[in-house]
């Protein structure tokens, strides 16, 4: 189930080389949101506790509802439109997206020849945190940008699933409340931003070039 | 308990008091008021090496932390002094908002930094370094200009990438402890007991993710640009705060892991990394600082400069990590005198860029004064404390016989050196185009000359006389990374 689950999520991030709309990938942050929560669900299964649930709810909550939620309100707010205009769709980044993935599960399979680890999560782990990195590359828009760190984050946390190492409950979700109210300065910054680079573009950001 | 109220309590108190109650008055006192507190406890955890904690907990004061938090709250008591005088300066409703925040934002700062420090738990450490970004962004958006928001957006998103790299090292570090020892824990005394048995080789992964991580935040090449536009773009408190105390924290972060690494097999390599890491930075400052042409950019190459020299100094180990300690300190006192000098002169020539400013000792003769005295401190001049701290790195170098980085690191003094004489010695003696403004009055002498003064000349006593009260516990931190002096 976790294996099912984990190559969903690199499905995900096939999904995201592919298209270029803002709704896509408010879509992409809540379906990785939900499937790295049903992977922290399933991977302490066997060792059920009490405190499993409550990660995963928080998971739940910040990673598919409130920051999706937020990152949509942004878009209606600064009326962005329905796709990133910044870079028309280009089949380049979907075959390096597919390399990042495939890379993923190779050197994955390579690490588990050294230590005990989850192949599958952990190939997942780092093909979301290669292909968020690849996401700011490539996208220009500062939206893009944002989107990109949160899958690199949804990324992180399968990582700690991959190599099996269990933070302490109260961490995660103080984590989680890091990342959210991260999440929420970089949206004040960007609604700021817009009144000074309309079209919400990283190339904008030159005015402390020297 | 007391020492605990003053260091985390306190903080916490005052922001909420400055936040509820919006005077301005009432906000710079109770600041003032949980800065010195904090000062107190931190002066003396750092003379009786006293951890207030109960034991075993996942916070604790021990001499590093000790050390570390002198330095934060130090710094942050001079700049909560300097801070009124800057604040009234900034006259318009423009600003009235960023006012507001100014107090409230500054003491949760202090907060923040005071968990990083006090934190021995490895993952809650990076949660807490988290807070620390947040704290500073009101802060840094001070002018609310166009500027201040791009460098504001770039530090986010730069350091919330380095803190991602940060807890793949965490990760790592755990992975390298599996089966020798409950990594779930995570807490630093522990890992370091266990250190010898860790997996050298994610152990390895780990300390590299980790330094270019905490690159972001120390300032460390190629990690620098959103350190370097923060603090050029943020006002002059504010600069001084990043510039004196939040980089000297991003560092003892480093130095828990280092902490670790060092009684392991990995520590060769964590040292290369270190070295390396120190030579880039010293040598990204000096090509940058012959360039730049915005006077507070290049304070902000400085401290890549500085902080390079650190990183250098743990690299090299041995009397090295004493001057690298000491060279935090000294730097810190420095770059408070040289960023509220620079305040001054934004404020009275409106601009940060180096070619209009000259004639700077006739227009403002005491800010002038204690710009060039700030110069020959930051460059290493004697009697200063920098002076010392650098003469132990090259004295660690010269044990070590470590030739190469000891001829870059000559060399790179002193074309940095140089390039920043040029652009200083210009502002200050360069004949003024532009006649002096008409009415404008001769500058007298204020507060923030004393603080400038101050931060400089209290490094001479205590690079001279080496107190025993600071180098005892310097002794001790010494220790635990396997340096016996």
């Amino acid at each position: 189930m976790i294996n099912a689950l984990t190559i969903l999520f690199c499905l995900t991030l096939i999904y995201l080389a592919v298209t270029t709309r803002l709704s896509a990938y408010v879509l992409i942050l809540v379906l990785q949101g939900a499937l790295v929560a049903g992977v922290h669900m399933m991977a302490f299964f066997s060792d059920f506790e009490w405190s499993h649930v409550a990660v995963a709810g928080g998971v739940l909550l910040v990673r598919t509802a409130l920051i999706p939620a937020y990152i949509a309100k942004i878009i209606r707010d600064l009326d962005m439109g329905r796709g990133d205009s910044t870079r028309r769709y280009h089949p380049g980044f979907l075959v390096q997206m597919a390399a990042v993935v495939m890379g993923s599960f190779l050197v994955s399979h390579q690490l588990s020849r050294l230590t005990a680890v989850n192949i599958v999560p952990l190939g997942a782990a780092i093909a979301g945190i290669l292909g968020g990195g690849l996401l700011i590359v490539r996208r220009r828009l500062l939206l893009a940008h944002v989107v990109a760190f949160l899958i690199i984050e949804n990324g992180l946390f399968l990582l700690g699933i991959g190599v099996q190492a269990e933070m302490p409950w109260t961490i995660e979700l103080a984590g989680l409340l890091d990342l959210f109210v991260l999440v929420f300065l970089m949206g004040i910054a960007m609604n700021q931003l817009r009144t000074h680079f309309p079209e919400g573009k990283g190339d904008d950001l030159t005015a402390l070039r020297e | 308990m007391i020492t605990i109220f003053a260091l985390l309590a306190l903080p916490l108190l005052a922001s909420a008091l400055a936040a509820w109650k919006r005077s301005a008055r009432l906000g710079q006192r109770v600041t003032l008021l949980a800065g010195v507190a904090h000062l107190a406890a931190s002066l003396y955890c750092l003379v009786t090496r006293d951890n207030p904690f109960p034991a075993g907990s996942w916070l604790a004061v021990d001499p590093l932390g000790a050390f570390f938090l002198t330095i934060l709250s130090h710094t942050f008591v001079l700049v909560t002094l300097y801070a009124p005088g800057f604040l009234q300066r900034m006259e318009g409703p423009g600003y009235d908002r960023s006012k507001r925040l100014f107090y409230p934002a500054l003491n949760f700062y202090l907060l923040a930094n005071t968990l990083v420090l006090v934190v021995q738990q490895f993952a809650l450490l990076w949660v807490a370094m988290e807070l620390t970004t947040f704290s500073l962004v009101p802060l840094m958006y001070f002018y609310r200009t166009k500027e201040s928001l791009e460098a504001v957006w770039k530090y986010l998103f730069l350091v919330s990438v380095g803190l991602v790299f940060l807890f793949v090292g965490i990760l790592f570090l755990g992975l390298s402890a599996r089966g020798v020892v409950d990594y779930t824990a995570f807490i630093v005394g522990r890992m370091t007991e266990a250190a010898p048995h860790l997996n050298p080789l994610w152990l390895k992964a780990s300390f590299l993710f980790v330094l270019v991580g905490l690159s972001a935040k120390i300032g460390l090449a190629p990690m620098h640009p959103g350190d370097i536009d923060a603090t050029s773009n943020s006002p002059a408190p504010v600069a001084a705060l990043m510039a004196g105390s939040l980089r000297s924290t991003a560092v003892a972060v480093l130095l828990r892991f280092y902490q670790v690494v060092a009684q392991t097999e990995v520590r060769p390599f964590a040292q290369r990394m270190l070295i390396f890491a120190g030579l880039f930075s010293l040598a990204v400052a000096a090509i940058y600082m012959w360039r730049s042409r915005n006077y507070k950019r290049l304070l902000a190459y400085s401290s890549v400069e500085h902080l390079g020299i650190t990183a250098l100094g743990v690299g090299i180990g041995g009397v090295a990590l004493l001057g690298a300690f000491l060279h935090l300190l000294f730097n810190s006192l420095g770059k408070v005198s040289l960023f509220f000098m620079a305040g001054n002169i934004h404020c009275a020539y409106g601009t940060r860029k180096i070619e209009p400013i000259t004639g700077l000792t006739r227009r403002l003769p005491w800010s002038g004064f204690v710009w060039a005295l700030a110069f020959f401190y930051i460059v290493g001049t004697p009697p200063f404390g920098i002076f010392f701290s650098e003469l132990f790195v090259l004295k660690g170098m010269i044990h070590g016989a470590h030739w190469l980085p000891l001829a870059l690191f000559l060399a790179l003094l002193m074309v940095i050196f140089i390039g920043m004489s040029r652009a200083v010695l210009r502002m200050l003696q360069a004949p003024s185009a532009a006649p002096q403004p008409e009415g404008g009055a001769i500058e007298r002498f204020h507060l923030s000359h004393a603080l400038g003064l101050y931060a400089m000349a209290v490094s001479v006593p205590l690079a001279l006389f080496q107190p025993a009260a600071l180098f005892d516990t310097l002794r001790v931190i010494l220790a635990a990374f396997g340096v016996k002096l």
